[in-house]
């Protein structure tokens, strides 16, 4: 809110002087209630804006309440709107004096003008008085009758009202049964959108998994319903058929020929106006296609144009939107939007995050045919006025060439930018060149004659100084200089302020030391006693532990130090592909501009209210406060992604620069762990055998005790109970489902019996119950049913979560464990094979 | 489309190839909480609170708005702030329209193109009713604000956005009213009755308008984008295209547009109105139009081969300055007069000082080291030229940082997609009425690098 001088700057008449202008509102009020004067209605009128003028501004004018309700018997609708929106709005603060205006909004409800009716209708709905639901029925049940689609519109929304009100009221006077009728009958499409919106609240809140109420789900989800929905979409509002195409998204067909007549139906919406509707339309497309491989590939290419024309017809903040969604799509199937590439092309007056996006884009479609016009572009924006675009577009260059083809021509621009002479420019620059480097060595005659002619003196950050003194000491065997400049920067050690830089410097001079001993001997002694006189724990640490190298055998230091490298062939992803997966599962929603899955960012469907306090700045969301992750365990894990992004490039950074001399370390510890870990290893996850008997051969070798011993077999798990009276609701199953890895996936052969016995889905709910294992929701039709089973281990209370698939033509059960402990998840998927195989016997 | 039409067929032949690679997908069997956005907030362009309207149950508090304002204050710039945003407690959907948020508040996963396609609308609905968007405006009218939010939005999730409609519900405020309101004394800017077609079949359409002079205006309203780079080749040319029709015309009349060339468009978008059978099989606009102003199609028009002007910059560096000269002239005749012909560009911050004039037209500076050249039209007898020196900071020999020139024309007459309008043929009217054609082209993101 502005500042109190700022507001009063503005010389709307409607604006307020003080509390005194409440005050003698309210007795000018008074004199008009009872009056019947010619004109009376415009001086009320004048009166109510005023009032409701102050509440806009934030001045309490709940005083003037019972003047209000009094003066609100007229026949004036503008005044009973506004009157409608005062009441709605301090009923809640005075339920004592709502009960006043119940009266009126009763009769009102009755008026012979639908537009009244619905109006009061709505505001009665609107009051969220407690004690006072009980007079909402009577109108409400009326409402829903009525016959003008209006008043039944808005009814429909009013028993939602009420049902977050007082649930046990709404389902009392039986009203979601009245709105399932109005939903398959109502001639009216935005009844029956109102109704649609409404039970699948009703529903998700009435969730605890009762069975009654995922029965009700499942009729939402069944072909008659959607079918009778989709048939009648085209006469739906724009809105309402957002919705409607939410609901299909998630219908499941039962076969591929369903599959086409839904997208044949639906095609003509990519062609509709409202952005809304064409991406919700693109999400149900995307979403039945995606079993079938080269039908989901041609869906993509039938999206591109809608989305493109989206993207370049509506207002920024639209444009947005719809890019983040399509930024998604590219980063799934590039090569489906590598010849439209030019739609990525940033324009000089785009908002730097529109930038970011087209930048990301257009690294991901660069190929065979495009590599050289999209670097060339890419260029231009190295010189981009706005410099952290410009940063970003070296960086873009760079990854183009690390993944691409013609590194030939990207190595000359790369050298290029290093000639530019902008210290941001060369700076990144340095940083790709010396990546380019790990990867492509053979380019290091050219690039090193570049490097060569910089002055370490323009270069000033950390990350880039780093990796120019990682290629002093990489090459220094090529760079005539090397030493001389490590001299130079040893001798400034006291104004490095970067711990980076110096961990760095120690490593490069080391490695200049082996190549080049005479010429850098003096430089070694001083690096080394600087580097013990460190203040930095790890600084300290890493020249101590060279000294002492050398000191045992110099030999060994450069084994240690600077063993030979091989080019790295990948660079680690940051986004784990199941991340992706799951962030496209919610196509279509705010994890898609945010980039991660929504349960990363809204960690409760209702936060409670929340207490501004002064400290609001430093409040983080809880999504960013997360869990610092070992930068190390670069296979991603769920956590990683917590980190914002900016973080996450700083862990990257440090990985990539750090792995030069991580390689020895990486050999130790393949020698140093523990026996007794490793057999752990064996046990806990006999899948990662591939490395670890090797291992531990070695280690038995080191023992001497020769190579006969096999890794010790897993103890046979004790039995596992399971909790009979398991609980789950559904909301914390869905995360749960949402969060934790798959620990096993298998298929299974169902016996003849259970297939014959498995006709209704319920069939096997019940003897599945039998054995203690729960089922959250299930659906499907002959063939294929589908069903989700929790269970409770009896000790603690550590969950299993199955999927589990069953194709009744084929026999064939594909079953899916995530768990809380995995290591149970074996013995827990026997028990659940067994319950299945005894299913259909007597 | 005829793409289209392709597509499909080759779908239905793929499914037998696909039969056996079935396979239910995972996880969508849960319902998400439905309820949708909750609170819709008006700002001024001081972060004052002019309109609040509480959407569901669980109020927002104000202080989102203290919140978000401080938010954009730290951005700095205000326009450039992203329309999603992520506060402690809320995801705030925002847009700026003249110098007015519109600002949403939602605690649950929703599609947030919903979000701000409808507080798009909202702005849209808005200008229509009050003329213009200003805050002194919205203050003065703040009733019929509500009222329409009203209608708009019920429970947090939106009803009606047709303009047409809303029309019928709630009266604009305009002089008309106000005169009536002084001479008969009912002032209500209500209407009685409640909107036919809130019933119809046609929901887009105002029940049964009578004109006295049946008239129907059909305007091609094109923007081309593009990007020419340093040597004067199209990087990027492309039009953006927009079909607008304004109808007065009695009934319910049913108007077919066929257009020469409808093979040049590369995707096409239309108004609800629009039967989409009909497009699909012959490239005919078939439709039951809205009445009044409206946008019945756009489309895009790609790979475009020329541009109708040129504008061409040159910089060369030395010793601490740096000369310009920028030359504009016509490329490719359209056949029409080109005006409103501007150049502007934004000097990069290395730079001293700067003197530049030119031999036809104005040169101004804006604020943020801005040159905005206003030509007009290109004269007969002379090319116009802009020409000066640029002084660099101290210690620069040579300019590394390029303006990008940003061009601004209007081309009135033409389409320059080349897209023609064949024949416009209305039915169910009963006497012939008035039709009248227009085109237009101006300059969108026309960027020029040097």
């Amino acid at each position: 809110m502005a500042p109190p001088g700022q507001s009063q700057r503005s010389s709307s008449p409607s604006q307020p002087a003080g509390k005194g202008e409440v005050a003698d509102v309210k007795t000018q009020l008074r004199n008009l209630a009872g009056s019947r004067a010619p004109g009376v209605d415009d001086s009320k009128r004048e009166l109510f804006k005023k009032v409701i003028s102050y509440m806009t501004i934030g001045i309490d004018v709940s005083s003037v309440f019972g003047e209000m309700v009094m003066c609100s018997a007229t026949s004036d609708i503008v005044l009973k709107k506004m009157c409608y929106l005062y009441v709605g709005n301090y009923a809640k603060v005075n339920p004592d004096l709502a009960l006043l205006t119940i009266n009126f909004l009763q009769r009102d409800c009755k008026d012979e003008d639908p537009m009244i009716r619905g109006l009061a209708l709505r505001s009665l709905c609107s009051l969220r008085v407690t004690n006072l639901v009980e007079y909402l029925v009577g109108p409400l049940g009326a409402g829903l009758k009525d016959n003008n689609s209006y008043v039944r519109m808005i009814a429909v929304m009013g028993v939602l009202k009420l049902y977050h009100i007082s649930a046990s009221t709404c389902v009392d006077a039986d009203f979601p049964t009245t709105l399932k009728h109005l939903l398959l009958n109502d001639r009216e499409t935005q009844v029956v959108a109102n109704c649609l919106s409404a039970l699948q609240e009703i529903w998700s809140l009435g969730g605890s998994a009762s069975e009654e109420v995922s029965r009700e789900r499942e009729i939402l989800l069944s072909k008659p319903v959607i079918y009778y929905l989709l048939n009648r979409i085209r006469e739906f509002s724009e809105w309402a058929q957002c919705l409607v195409l939410e609901l299909v998204a998630k219908y499941v067909p039962a076969d591929p020929n369903e599959i086409f007549d839904v997208m044949n139906l639906l095609e003509d919406r990519l062609q509709h106006a409202n952005g809304a509707v064409v991406l919700a339309t693109t999400k149900v497309f995307l979403q039945l296609t995606l079993s079938m491989t080269d039908v989901h590939q041609q869906v993509y290419e039938r999206i591109k144009a809608p989305l493109l024309t989206l993207v370049s017809s509506g207002s920024p903040e639209q444009s947005y939107a719809v890019l983040s969604h399509l930024h998604l799509l590219v980063m799934r199937a590039p090569f489906i939007f590598s010849s439209d590439y030019k739609h990525f092309y940033c324009q000089y007056n785009e908002p730097s995050y529109v930038k970011r996006l087209k930048l990301e884009m257009l690294t991901a479609v660069a190929n065979e045919s495009n590599t050289y016009e999209i670097v060339t572009e890419l260029c231009e924006y190295a010189a981009n006025v706005d410099i952290p675009i410009a940063r970003e577009s070296i960086r873009a260059v760079g990854k183009i060439a690390l993944q691409q083809y013609d590194v030939n021509a990207i190595v000359d621009r790369l050298l290029q930018f290093l000639e530019m002479e902008k210290d941001y420019v060369t700076a990144e620059a340095l940083v790709l060149v010396k990546d380019l480097l790990r990867k492509y060595p053979q380019w290091s005659q050219d690039c090193i004659a570049v490097v060569g002619n910089i002055s370490s003196k323009n270069v000033q950050e950390p990350k880039a100084k780093a990796a120019l003194i990682w290629m002093l000491g990489e090459y220094s065997q090529e760079m005539h200089d090397a030493p001389y400049i490590l001299e130079g920067l040893i001798e400034n050690w006291e104004d490095e302020h970067s711990a980076e830089v110096r961990l760095h410097l120690l490593t490069a001079v080391m490695k200049c030391f082996f190549k080049r001993p005479p010429e850098t001997q003096k430089s070694l002694g001083a690096a080394l006693a600087a580097g013990l006189a460190d203040f930095h724990q790890d600084v300290h640490d890493r020249a101590l532990f060279y000294y002492r190298l050398l000191q045992y055998k110099i030999s060994v230091a450069e084994q240690v130090v600077n063993p030979p490298k091989q080019a790295v062939s990948v660079f680690a992803d940051t986004q784990s592909s199941e991340i992706k997966d799951r962030i496209f599962d919610e196509f279509n929603s705010l994890s898609v501009v945010y980039q991660k899955p929504s349960y990363m960012f809204t960690y409760k469907e209702h936060r409670g209210p929340f207490e501004f306090s002064d400290e609001i700045g430093n409040v983080s969301i809880g999504t960013e406060s997360a869990d610092t992750v070992d930068p190390n365990r670069v296979e991603a894990n769920d956590k990683d992604l917590l980190l914002s992004t900016s973080e996450k490039e700083e862990t990257r950074g440090l990985n990539n620069s750090s792995s030069a001399y991580s390689a020895p370390s990486y050999d130790a510890s393949s020698v140093s762990v523990p026996t007794s870990q490793l057999s752990g290893l064996v046990i806990s996850n006999p899948s990662v055998s591939g490395n670890a008997p090797q291992s531990s051969f070695a280690i038995d070798d080191l023992l001497g005790l020769g190579l006969a011993v096999a890794p010790a077999p897993a103890p046979s798990p004790p039995p596992l109970k399971l909790n009979p009276k398991a609980v789950l609701d559904p909301t914390s199953f869905q995360q749960k489902w949402r969060q934790l890895p798959i620990s096993l996936s298998q298929e299974y052969s169902m016996n003849p019996q259970g297939v014959a016995a498995l006709t209704t889905p319920q069939a096997l709910l019940r003897h599945m119950q039998g054995q203690a294992i729960h089922c959250i929701a299930s659906g499907g039709q002959s063939p294929n049913f589908k069903f989700f089973f929790f269970a409770q281990k009896a000790e603690d209370s550590s969950t299993f979560l199955v999927e589990c698939v069953v194709n009744t033509s084929s026999a064939k059960a594909q079953i899916k464990i995530k768990a809380d402990d995995q290591s149970a998840t074996r013995p827990f998927s026997s028990v659940f094979q067994s319950a299945l195989s005894k299913f259909g016997m007597p | 489309m005829r793409r289209g039409r392709r597509m499909r067929r080759r779908k239905a032949s793929n499914f037998r190839f696909c039969f056996c690679g079935f396979e239910i997908y995972s996880n969508f069997f849960f319902f998400t909480q439905r309820e949708m956005l909750q609170c819709i907030f008006l700002l001024s362009d001081s972060g004052e609170v002019m309109l609040e309207k509480q959407l569901t149950g669980q109020r927002v508090d104000r202080s989102i708005c203290t919140w978000f304002w401080e938010h954009t204050i730290s951005q700095g710039d205000s326009p450039k702030l992203q329309p999603v945003i992520a506060s402690p407690t809320h995801y705030l959907f925002q847009i700026l329209r003249e110098g007015i948020t519109f600002l949403a508040c939602t605690q649950v996963e929703m599609p947030p193109l919903m979000g701000i396609e409808f507080l798009c609308r909202v702005a849209d609905v808005l200008t229509d009713y009050l003329g213009s968007l200003n805050e002194d405006l919205i203050k003065d009218n703040f009733v019929i604000v509500y009222e329409l939010l009203d209608e708009m939005i019920d429970n947090g999730f939106p009803l009606i956005a047709e303009p047409n409609i809303l029309r019928e519900m709630i009266a604009p405020p305009n002089m008309v009213d106000k005169v009536l309101s002084v001479v008969t004394g009912n002032s209500s800017n209500m209407i009685d009755t409640l909107p036919g077609s809130t019933s119809s079949c046609i929901p887009w359409r105002t029940t049964d308008p009578k004109y006295a002079n049946n008239e129907v205006y059909v305007d091609l309203v094109e923007e081309m984008d593009a990007i020419i780079n340093r040597d004067g080749v199209l990087v990027k040319c492309e039009i953006y295209g927009e079909v607008q029709v304004n109808s007065h015309l009695s009934g319910v009349p049913d108007l077919t547009i066929s257009f020469a060339n409808p093979a040049i468009l590369d995707d096409v978008r239309f108004h609800p109105c629009v039967r989409f059978r009909s497009w699909e099989a012959h490239q005919v606009l078939s439709f039951v139009p809205p009445d009044g102003q409206f946008k019945l199609m756009s489309y895009r028009v790609r790979k475009l081969k020329s541009s109708p002007i040129y504008v061409k910059p040159q910089l060369t560096s030395d010793a601490g300055t740096c000369r310009v000269s920028v030359l504009v002239g016509i490329r490719n005749d359209p056949g029409k007069t080109i005006d409103s012909i501007t150049v502007q560009f934004q000097l990069p911050p290395c730079i001293l000082s700067a003197h530049l004039n030119s031999n036809y037209g104005t040169v101004n500076i804006l604020a943020n080291k801005t040159f905005s050249w206003t030509i007009g039209k290109i004269p007969n007898d002379r090319a116009p030229a802009m020409s000066g020196t640029l002084v660099l900071e101290t210690g620069l020999e040579r300019l590394h940082v390029f303006p990008t020139f940003q061009v601004g024309f209007r081309i009135m007459g033409v389409a320059l997609s080349g897209l023609q309008i064949d024949k416009l043929d209305l039915k169910n009217l009963p006497k012939p009425p008035y039709k009248g054609f227009r085109a237009l082209t101006r300059a969108g993101e026309f960027e020029v690098r040097s």
